[in-house]
Order: C-alpha cells, then structure tokens, then sequence
C-alpha cells in the first residue's frame, strides 16, 4: 500500500471557554490512504467538525488548542510548524469545502474573481514561488517578472453593474487563458451556464450552486487532500442529492484523497471506502465501509445504524439511542458510551475505553475500541 | 431599482434635492440665532459712527425678522452672499476659503484612511492583546482631547520638536504665483514650483494630523468591530483555505466588507471634521472658512458678521451632506448587495 497522504496521530484538541475545559478531540488516530475517500460519522457535537478544521489548523487558537499529538503531512508534523507557514500548505496542499455554502463565498467579490484567486494561487506555487520558499531563495529576479496586463485593469468597472463596464470587460476579456481554466472548473462542477456565473456576485446564486464553486474553487488548486465538512447538510434535500451526486462523479474523475465528514450515514455509504465513527470526542471504530456497515463491531454503530432509516417504505417509528450525547466538560468515566451502551458492565465505568483493535470475525483493517466488541454481531 | 448608473444618476438626484429643504432649514436658523444674538447691533458696531451711517445700519436691522430673512434670501438666489457690517463682501472670502479648507478635511481624511483603518485591523487582529490596547490609548485620547487643546499643543509643543511649520499655507504669503485653485499645494504644481508645493506640504502636516487625530478614533473603532464580526465568518476561512497569507486575507477579503460599515461611518464625521477646521484653521493661521467663521461670530475682537455666518454655516451644511452622499454611493460600490434607493 502506498504512503498515505495525511496521518493523524494521538490527536488531542480543547477548548478553553472561560473556567471550562472541554476535550472536543480526544486521542484520534487515523489515515487517509492515497485516492482514497475516509468518512467520519457521529453526532452533532462529538467533534468530527474540529477534527476536519484542525488538520489544516483553521481552528482559532484560542480558544481552541491542541492538546498533543501529531498530524503528518508529506512528511511534516502540521501541529510543530508556525502559522505563518501554513498559508504554503493550505489550498494547494490541503483543502476544505465548508458546511455553509451560503456564507463562505466573498459577498464583495464576483464568482470570477474569487475563483481565478485560487487558480492563481496554485500556479504561483505550481512555478516554485511560494511564500514560504521565497524567504529562502535569492531575490525575485525582477527582469522575468510578467508584464502586468493593463487592459484588464482599464477594464475594471468604476461602477459596478454598469452596461458600459459589461461591455468594456467583453472587449478586453480578463486574463484570457486564465478565464478558460475557471470556465474549465465551472464546467467540471456541471455548471450549465460558466460564462454567466463568472460575472456575478454570491448574493446571485442559490445555495446548491454556491456550493458548487467552493467545490470548483476547491479543485481548482489540485489539493492532495480535501476536506469535506458536512458539505450537503446546509442544503435542501433535493440540491443535497445533486452536490452528492457531484461529488460522487468528481470523486472517480479527479482521484484526489478526500476526508468526508457527514452526519448522514446515507451519504457515507455512498462515498466513502473507509469508515471512522466518532463518539464524544474518541474514533470508537474504523474500518472499510461495506465490512463496517454490515458487522459493526462497536455498540454505538450498531445502534447508529438501527436509528437510520433503512427503506423509504414506513415500517413504524424509527430506533433512537436512549440518553443523549456526554457533557464534554465533564464525560463519564471509563467508556464515554457507558451510560447508553446495551453492553456496558462494572469495567467499562471503571476503565478507559481499550485502544484500537483488529477484531475477530471482521474484515481486514476494521479495528474497534470496545472491550466487548465480538459480542455486538450477537445485539439485535 | 437597481445598480445601473442611470439608478445611481436619480440616486444623486434625489438626494441633491433633498439639500434644498435642509439649505432652507440651516439658513432660518442659523439666521434667527446669529440676528438676536446681539441687542442693538448697531449702536454696538458704530458707537462713534455719524448719524447717517447708523440711521443706515438701523433701516436694515431695524426690520422684521422675517422680512430680514426674505431680503436675505432673495439677494443669495441673485448671487449677493451679503456682506459683513463693515462692508466687506462675503462672497470672495468664501470662494477663496473653501479649496483651503476642502485642501486641510481631504489630507486629514487621507491620514485617516491610512492610519485609523489599519490600525483598525490591527487591533482587531491582536483582539484583547497589547496591540489592541495601545491602539485603544491612542484613538481614545484622540477622541478625548478638545480641538482646541489639540491644535494649540500642536503648534506649541510638537511643531518646534518636530521642526515643522504651524502658521499658514507659506512660508510667506502670498506665493508668487497666481492662486488659481486656492488649494496651497495644487497652486503650487501648477505654477510648476516644486519648492513651494513642498513648502506647501510641509505646512499641510500639522493642521491635516491634528484635525486627523482628532477625528480618527471612529474609524478606527468602527474598523475594529466590524472587523471583529466579519473574521470569524467562512469566507474569511476559506479565503485561509485557498492557501492565502494572513495579511491578504486580512486586508483583501475580510477589510473589504469591513469597509462598509466604516465608509458609511468616515460620511458622518465629516461634520467633525468641518466643525474641526474652525478652531484648526485659527490657530494654525489656514486661509479656510474655519477661520472665515471664526471671525465672522465675533472672535478675535472683530465685529459678529451675520452674513458670513450664515453662508458658511450653510457651506459647512452642504459639506456634510454631499460627504454623506459619497459615502453612500461608496457603501453601494463597496456591496454588490445594495440598490441605489
């Protein structure tokens, strides 16, 4: 197998919010194999939206910190390096599609001009000058540089909207080859219509289609990682069906290593190759998605599975897992899953969860933190 | 309503007729407060004047006040601004003291911009830290400090320690070149004088930092806070996402709706700014209005001069309005989400 592109290791995250503590991330391990597509599962709150942002260190620090761990990267532990380094590795190295289309496109800045940002920053990085690797290279050899296109910023509309600005900007088309290469992404998020997109504003578009670009703009720095955070759960179920479909298209055409985050086991079984599910704050189980789906080795998927709905047909109400999510400030000694689990005895409130295992009777690399976890086949 | 340019041309129609009622307004009452301000004006002004110029003088203040007001108004639509008591008209000195004073607002405003703005960000960037509180410290005793008080440490204090000139627009008056635009530095370039345009320069500091100083601590505040809103929003984290160093996404994608809010905030300090210019403008010896107005309520020992008043007034009233109205024109420029209203 080959080496794969991001390894999370003993990752630990907190929150520090006033006197509290919360542990929103604890002791995490996983990896993204090379073209593969890695789901995280749980419920709202158990910390896969953390895990997601804190990879590419998008999270404020404060208030949130991370505790330990390792998270490798091409060979460079992410958690070690400075801030100001990261800008070099996010975008073209790592990138993430937000779970609210609505707010994470630039109201300010046209569809054109947000996209061919990103374009641009990877074909300044592609031609070897980053900000990172400019500190360490002689001076910029100002006789090579480009010649800035004038045209283009006469063209620049003084007022916004205007028919003469229309027509100025179809006179003296912006960046010509650069144009085309946003047209290609647009036309690669199945955007019907590139050429009118490109010139309007977000507040302009409907969700789905909003959704699309940060997919578009995405793709177009060629990550070697992509992040998804809930990337349909903002939408309506009719555009989540489409996105999904996208995805699952752009997953076979760009064979780039994708981390999907979803509530949805629906969305999961549909995408991803591996499954990690995420309770309170801990991966309780990992493994490849067909295995994991049909023997879940840990009491919380089982039960996950049961509450999900399996046929569109109504066959009386659905299964729900008594009690609720743990206070993270405050979670239950032993196996956070005590408290609700079907199978708990005396040891899982005295003891730690156990680490990861291979578990007997299911498939290769399908690993359970449950001390029980060959007796689940036997739960109902 | 939309954002073509004819909306954004009816936009400005609009509001330059809305000045007329407001012209209307300032005009009454800066009129009434400025006429019974001073009981007997002129046996005030004229105590040993011959019977004849007092007789004169009484027939016009002798009236009613309304039918003062009229007289006054239908001379200012024939272009006869008045004159003071003395007989100086007040036309001139205000065709030749509002470049200056536009000259000494725009080069506050532009430090304005280039100072309060950033350190806007800065401190919104530092929240809670070091940086944010010594920003804090210098906006709010900006804001603390009197015009007054300002300009006169200013002129005493920071001009000799810094070397710099703190009277009039010249080392000497008048340049010699002919003032086409009454705006020192401009006059200067076109006389193609480079040596008095930065004459011109150096003597713009001092007024242009303090009235600046003065006036800066709503940008920066309002820079701050909005700057605070927009930085936890997602666009500002996909914009980190996209691989963009901190100072970009800082100043290109989260300033930028910032923006808004603090254009629309720079439009009302303009009156700041203007009210600003009349003790600046004094003390620093600017040809402006500022120091037109100063005069003409009576100070320095001079005779009250009520029509002076009552056009600058007026000048100072269309100033606030039209920056209000750039600022508004800005704020649609600034969010493709605004319609011209």
């Amino acid at each position: 197998m080959t080496a794969p592109v991001i390894q999370v290791e003993d990752l630990t995250i907190d929150y520090v919010v006033g006197a509290g503590r919360f542990r929103a991330v604890s002791n995490v391990s996983l990896e993204v194999p090379q073209g593969h597509v890695v789901g995280i599962v749980g419920e709202t709150g158990c910390g896969k939206s953390t895990l997601a942002q804190a990879i590419p260190r998008l999270l404020p620090e404060p208030p949130a910190t991370i505790g330990g761990g390792r998270i490798v990267f091409q060979g460079t532990d992410l958690v070690q390096i400075p801030q100001w380094k990261m800008p070099a590795i996010r975008g073209t190295g790592i990138s993430m599609i937000f779970q609210e289309p609505l707010n994470s496109l630039n109201p300010a800045y046209r569809i054109y001009d947000q996209v061919a940002e990103a374009v641009r920053i990877r074909r300044i990085r592609e031609s070897g000058r980053t900000p990172v690797d400019r500190r360490d290279q002689p001076p910029f050899d100002y006789t090579q540089r480009p010649q800035p296109d004038v045209g283009a910023e006469l063209a620049k509309p003084f007022l916004p909207g205007g028919a003469a600005a229309r027509a100025a900007q179809k006179a003296l088309p912006r960046h010509p080859e650069l144009r085309d290469e946003v047209l290609d992404y647009l036309k690669l998020v199945r955007i019907n219509d590139p050429e009118t997109i490109l010139d309007l504003y977000p507040h302009e578009l409907s969700g789905g289609m909003r959704q699309r670009i940060m997919i578009a703009m995405a793709l177009s720095e060629k990550p070697a990682l992509l992040i998804a955070d809930e990337p349909t759960s903002a939408l309506d179920v009719t555009i989540q069906a489409q996105v999904l479909t996208l995805m699952k298209e752009l997953i076979e055409e760009v064979n780039t290593s994708i981390l999907f985050i979803s509530h949805d086991l629906g969305v999961i079984a549909e995408t991803a190759d591996e499954l990690g599910v995420m309770y309170a704050g801990k991966l309780i189980e990992f493994g490849p998605v067909a295995d994991l789906f049909e023997r879940p080795r840990h009491p919380y998927t089982k039960a996950l599975l049961r509450a999900a709905p399996t046929r569109y047909k109504s066959e009386g109400p659905l299964d729900s897992i008594a009690g609720s999510v743990p206070n993270l400030a405050r979670p239950p000694p032993g196996c956070r899953f005590h408290p609700r689990c079907p199978l708990a005895r005396p040891v899982c409130k005295t003891e730690p969860a156990p680490p990861f295992a291979p578990v007997e009777g299911a498939g290769e690399g399908h690993r359970s933190a449950c001390f029980f976890a060959e007796e689940v086949a036997s739960l109902p | 309503m939309g954002r073509s340019p004819s909306d954004l041309a009816v936009f400005i129609a609009r509001r330059l007729v809305q000045l007329i009622p407001v012209l209307i307004g300032i005009t009454i009452l800066t009129f009434v407060f400025t006429h019974i301000s001073v009981v007997n004006p002129c046996s005030q002004w004229f105590p040993h004047a011959d019977p004849a110029t007092l007789a004169n003088c009484r027939a016009q203040f002798s009236q009613p006040l309304d039918v003062q007001y009229w007289n006054y108004l239908v001379n200012l639509v024939h272009g006869n601004w008045g004159a003071s008591v003395t007989g100086v008209p007040v036309y001139p000195a205000i065709a030749d003291g509002v470049p200056a004073t536009l000259e000494l607002v725009l080069a506050s405003l532009f430090l304005m911009i280039v100072i309060g703005i950033p350190m806007g960000v800065i401190a919104a960037q530092s929240a809670g830290r070091w940086a944010d509180h010594l920003v804090r410290i210098f906006y709010l005793s900006g804001w603390a400090t009197p015009t007054y008080l300002g300009a006169v440490i200013a002129a005493i204090f920071v001009a000799p320690y810094f070397g710099l000139p703190s009277h009039g627009e010249y080392t000497s008056s008048p340049p010699p070149f002919t003032q086409y635009t009454h705006m020192s530095i401009l006059d200067a370039l076109l006389a193609g004088n480079l040596p008095w345009a930065w004459d011109a320069f150096v003597h713009l500091i001092l007024p242009a930092a303090t009235l600046a100083f003065i006036n800066m601590g709503i940008a920066t505040r309002m820079t701050r806070s909005s700057m605070l809103e927009v930085i936890p929003l997602d666009y500002v984290k996909s914009a980190r996402m996209k691989g963009l160093s901190e100072f970009w996404v800082m100043y290109k994608h989260a300033l930028r709706n910032s923006l808004i809010t603090t254009t629309t905030v720079l439009g009302v300090t303009a009156g700041g700014l203007l009210a600003g210019t009349v003790v600046i403008e004094e003390v620093f010896g600017w040809p402006g209005i500022g120091a037109y107005a100063y005069t003409a309520i009576g100070g320095g020992g001079n005779a009250p001069n009520f029509d002076g008043a009552v056009a600058v007034v007026a000048v100072f009233a269309v100033g606030v309005v039209i920056a209000n109205l750039i600022a508004d024109i800005l704020y649609g420029v600034l969010d493709p989400r605004v319609d011209w209203r």
